[in-house]
């Protein structure tokens, strides 16, 4: 077992989309090494409400990885040093003792600060309104193997399908790009029967709603795929091109 | 006709605009290259080669769709790059790279510079040796002597130095740009794919800084 440690973590502070924020400096001690990165949030946020102060808003939900919701860039990589994990699963173990830990908000023009290190990700919500579903009623869920899909079929449609949706792709990307998001989300249904039918329309409609909501290009760095959770290859992104330039093929 | 403008001009049309446009320039830049050897090797016949290139009429043809190339390249490359210059307005306090399997790279984060080195740099080049001085040669006056012109061109260190530095620019590229295009173009990401890029990429930065090299230091004997 090894000793509790302190940091110190220079945060962003902001009080809403329209301020200026700015770097602001805390101790916080006595943090055990198996706190999460988000419990040793909290900790600063207990002595900061005792001093009378404004917490740190930070988002989480499930706090076990799966949810999507945490996310901030610790010292400047989305989700922190450690590759294939959210914020709320990367422990405090990761890092030198003393250490001094910058901690900031996604950025990007699609993503606006709502306050501290929570940004509003509703854009992403709106490129899968643009079609990232089957629009047709398709019942509850059938038996399993009801229809058939050839296992490495399947297995591709569902690394693809383990997107969160966290926005750490778009965080790391140095254009704000929502490609490994956008390919994700379009991949894990053009790999399957049920996506085939819309799969043009869908992937022309969801790459088209991204550049509105103000995402930038793929520079194909593969920074997304390497800060990325679920480590959801970059891939997608070469298969929504694909879809993308044949869907416009189709229409001549 | 309004479905090809929204092609174009969307974030991924224009990237295969840029990637269709920036394999091409690779392809004419290893013909390029391979042809400049001659002035090492083979200097009456670099003459012959420039001259056949020349006096053929399609020669118009061809300088015609090199410009368009470029051209069509560098403006999808400046849009593309405002775009994304917007889509992140306020830069992070700090910033590293993710490291792991990303494929960032000095070459990469700076495609917009080296892309402007080559703006200014293909025209000056072009008017240092295409519209460069026209020198007979002893055999024939109707053949240009070519050779001796990047013989004389390559005396001057600074002229030789620039050179070499715009060539080193030009490499890093298509370090970085070669591999990008085919996944641009919706090719899955290959190691071997981005590795050959890579491989070409340094071929062609020792064959062209040969001939400067060779010039100045071998060749020319400082005169
Ligand atoms: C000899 C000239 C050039 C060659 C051979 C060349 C080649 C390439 C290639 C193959 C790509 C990759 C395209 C892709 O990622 O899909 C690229 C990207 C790029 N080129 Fe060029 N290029 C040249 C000149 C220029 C010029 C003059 C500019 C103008 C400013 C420019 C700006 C860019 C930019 C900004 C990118 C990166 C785009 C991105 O990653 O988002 N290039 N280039
Ligand atoms: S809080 Fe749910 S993934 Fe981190």
């Amino acid at each position: 077992m090894s000793e509790n440690q302190s940091y110190t973590i220079r945060v962003w502070r902001q009080d809403d989309a329209q301020a200026a924020g700015k770097f602001v400096d805390y101790d916080v001690k006595d943090v055990s090494p198996d706190a999460s990165f988000l419990e040793m949030l909290d900790l600063v946020n207990e002595d900061l409400t005792r001093d009378g102060g404004e917490p740190i808003a930070f988002d989480y939900d499930c706090r076990e990885g799966i949810c999507g919701s945490c996310g901030c860039v610790i010292d400047g990589v989305a989700h922190g040093p450690l590759p294939g994990t959210t914020t709320c699963q990367l422990y405090m173990r990761n890092f030198p003792p003393g250490a001094t830990i910058t901690v900031e908000p996604w950025r990007a023009s699609a993503f606006p600060v709502i306050k501290d290190l929570v940004v509003d990700r509703s854009s992403m919500d709106r490129i899968i309104m643009a079609g990232g579903y089957i629009s047709v009623s398709a019942g509850s869920a059938p038996d399993a193997n009801n229809i058939p899909v050839p296992k490495p079929e399947a297995d591709l449609a569902f690394e693809a399908a383990e997107c969160i949706g966290c926005g750490a792709c778009v965080a790391a990307c140095k254009n704000a790009s929502a490609s490994l998001f956008t390919g994700a989300k379009i991949e894990h249904l053009a790999r399957l029967p049920q996506g085939q039918a819309e799969r043009a329309r869908r992937a022309q409609r969801m790459v088209e709603t991204a550049e509105a909501e103000g995402f930038g290009a793929c520079s194909n760095e593969g920074e997304c795929e390497a800060v990325c959770p679920k480590e959801i290859p970059t891939r997608v992104i070469q298969r929504m091109n694909r879809d993308y330039i044949r869907a416009y093929l189709k229409m001549i | 006709m309004s479905q090809i403008v929204s092609f174009v001009t969307s974030s991924i049309g224009r990237k295969l605009v840029m990637a269709i446009t920036g394999l091409l320039m690779i392809g004419f830049l290893v013909t390029h290259m391979s042809a400049n050897l001659l002035v090492i090797f083979d200097p009456e016949g670099y003459n012959a080669y420039s001259h056949a290139l020349i006096s053929n009429p399609l020669i118009y043809i061809a300088e015609f769709g090199l410009i368009a190339l470029f051209v069509g390249h560098f403006v999808s490359g400046f849009a593309v790059t405002l775009r994304n210059r917007r889509a992140r307005p306020i830069a992070y306090g700090e910033n590293n790279g993710a490291g792991h399997t990303s494929r960032k790279t000095l070459a990469s984060t700076s495609m917009i510079i080296s892309g402007l080195v080559m703006l200014v740099f293909v025209p000056l080049h072009i008017l240092s040796f295409k519209f460069g001085t026209w020198y007979e040669a002893a055999g024939d006056p109707h053949v240009r002597d070519l050779h001796r012109l990047v013989m004389e061109e390559f005396q001057s260190p600074l002229f030789v130095m620039w050179y070499l530095g715009a060539l080193t620019f030009l490499a890093a590229h298509a370090w970085h740009g070669f591999g990008s295009a085919f996944e641009s173009m919706g090719v899955s990401h290959r190691t071997w794919i981005r590795g050959s890029g890579q491989a070409l990429t340094a071929i062609l930065w020792v064959g062209f800084c040969a001939v400067p090299v060779y010039v100045y230091f071998i060749a020319g004997g400082g005169s």
